[in-house]
């Protein structure tokens, strides 16, 4: 035997490793599978309802789209879009604000390891805190309109933007912040000129990639009446209105595409 | 402009501060993104949520506290559905995903006229929110669990082929090279070069996407894919403390979820 087969028959024996959890990923599966009545049967109809998907989403209703004819123009897709993206914008933007305190109180290096753990914990039941249900108990409060959207989205994001924030200010670098007291510098210049550039292009960076996800969920929060495009979407989809239903997916398409590219862009550009 | 005179002779003008032009930019939106909220005072009752947290969390008018833990634990059968639901989606979109991501990534295939394709389509599926695709399975396979299996699966599809060819593409390719440059193909080269180097990241993620999928469970059940959400829907008319209970449990296990995910990532890395 020589030195190759002796090192080769030293390495750790992975596959059983390997063999053991694909075993129990398959056994996770054939168990959800079994252990839930699944209808096979309903596969069978799925030729027509894509015959009925396609031909309604072939014929898209320009009068639903721009809010013309028979539609008030504040019903039409462009509108209620124009909402949902303003619910997405301000509830990340009071989000982010009210997400700083929260990175502070969360941030080792700033408040001490016990404090900072009550906010961190504080943070994740925020972020585990479902959006739709907080949405459920705020309608209640606020009423049926955009501005329950805007409040869900904005307490609902202080969660992951304060973490990230948190985070941020974790891994803050010091040095600057020494130059500047070498120098003699006040606090306010050291928050002004030591922290806040070091800080700026994270904190816009985590709150624009929370703005993508906020516009995904403010078209979803519509079903319970927290405004934008859901409240029509789910009203379609009760009575499966393809032509109506399909002019609202393309819209929501667009819109995501839009608002994931400009800010794709912008984080670049902070980079 | 500010023009400084340095000591060495040359004159060095002082940048404009973009921020300034940053936070009017933020300022013109919100003024015109806040002409669509419209703020009617008559709408705001606060005292209206106390009385809402107080139905949901105490039993309602002749039930007691017993009534309301026992039918905490009549909720196993839905939350079992949500986990398994969130399970076999998990499982079957990651897989699904694996060969969309290796479609898509820059550095194997090499040819744009490929990757470009699969990523458009990709985008699109990732752009349709969870909730859509439950509506679109319900229209295909009726209520229930499939459909919440359809609408986790395809998301979670989405999801996966991003994470996994933004993994791909930053995979060291020395070894895939050195293998190729032995004679291997690209099929064995791939094998024994970068699947052990993305295997980790895979399972990690995958873990991460069934967290994401337990937690938007909710949402599903809400219209009709199934599992807790169901039972939030079935109540949310008339039995407010059921509710509350169902609230009470799904973040119990989310969190139960989150904890497992986290130890089992932490291990990974």
């Amino acid at each position: 035997m020589n030195n190759l087969e002796k090192v080769l028959k030293k390495q750790p024996k992975k596959w059983i490793i390997n063999l053991i959890f694909v075993l129990a990923v398959l056994a996770a599966i054939v168990y959800s599978f079994a252990g839930s009545h699944i209808n096979w049967t309903r596969f069978n109809t799925v030729g027509i309802s894509l015959r009925i998907m396609i031909e309604g989403l072939g014929s898209i209703n320009t009068d639903f789209l721009l809010g013309t004819g028979i539609y008030q123009f504040e019903e039409g897709v462009v509108y209620l879009a124009l909402e949902t993206l303003a619910i997405a914008f301000l509830g990340t933007l009071i989000g982010a604000v009210l997400a700083v305190p929260f990175g502070f109180l969360a941030a080792k290096n700033i408040v001490g390891k016990k404090v900072a753990r009550i906010g961190e914990a504080v943070l994740v039941l925020i972020r585990v805190f479902p959006e739709i249900i907080l949405a459920l108990i705020l309608v209640k409060g606020f009423g049926v309109n955009a501005l329950t959207g805007v409040l869900t989205i904005g307490l609902h994001s202080i969660g992951m933007i304060g973490k990230l924030f948190s985070e941020t200010i974790e891994n803050m670098d010091r040095s600057s912040i020494e130059a500047l007291e070498s120098e003699g510098a006040d606090t306010l210049t050291k928050i002004r000129y030591g922290i806040l550039p070091q800080l700026m292009s994270d904190l816009s960076s985590i709150t624009l990639y929370r703005l993508d996800i906020n516009v995904r969920s403010a078209t979803v929060l519509g079903i319970i009446g927290a405004g934008g495009l859901g409240a029509s979407l789910i009203l379609a989809a009760e009575n499966w209105n393809w032509d109506i239903l399909g002019t609202i997916m393309i819209s929501i398409i667009v819109m995501v595409l839009l608002v994931d590219a400009v800010s794709g862009y912008l984080r670049n550009k902070l980079l | 402009m500010r023009k400084f005179t340095v000591s060495s002779g040359k004159t060095v003008v002082k940048p404009i501060n973009k921020i300034w032009f940053i936070l009017l930019v933020i300022l013109i939106l919100t003024v015109i993104f806040s002409l669509f909220i419209r703020i009617d005072p008559r709408n705001i009752r606060i005292g209206e949520l106390f009385i809402l947290f107080e139905k949901l969390f105490t039993p309602k008018g002749n039930r007691t506290w017993g009534d309301y833990f026992a039918f905490m634990l009549t909720l196993r059968e839905p939350l079992g559905e949500t986990l398994k639901m969130s399970l076999a989606g998990t499982v079957i979109g990651s897989l699904a995903a694996v060969p969309f991501a290796i479609l898509s990534a820059k550095n194997i295939l090499k040819n744009k006229f490929l990757y470009y394709p699969v990523r458009f389509v990709i985008n699109i599926v990732r752009t349709i929110p969870a909730l859509l695709l439950a509506l679109i399975a319900v229209f295909f396979v009726g209520t229930g669990v499939l459909s919440g299996i359809i609408a986790i699966a395809l998301f979670s599809f989405g999801i996966m082929t991003k994470m996994l060819y933004e993994v791909i593409e930053t995979v060291d390719m020395t070894s895939f090279e050195a293998l190729e440059s032995t004679g291997a193909n690209k099929i064995v080269a791939f094998r024994f070069s970068v699947i052990p180097q993305i295997a980790p990241m895979f399972v990690s993620y995958m873990i991460y996407i069934f967290e994401m999928n337990v937690r938007s469970s909710a949402i599903l059940g809400y219209v009709g894919a199934g599992g807790i959400g169901t039972t939030i829907k079935d109540n949310i008319l008339y039995n407010y403390d059921r509710v509350g209970a169902a609230i009470i449990v799904m973040l119990v296990v989310i969190l139960g979820v989150q904890f497992f995910s986290n130890f089992v990532r932490s291990k990974l890395q």
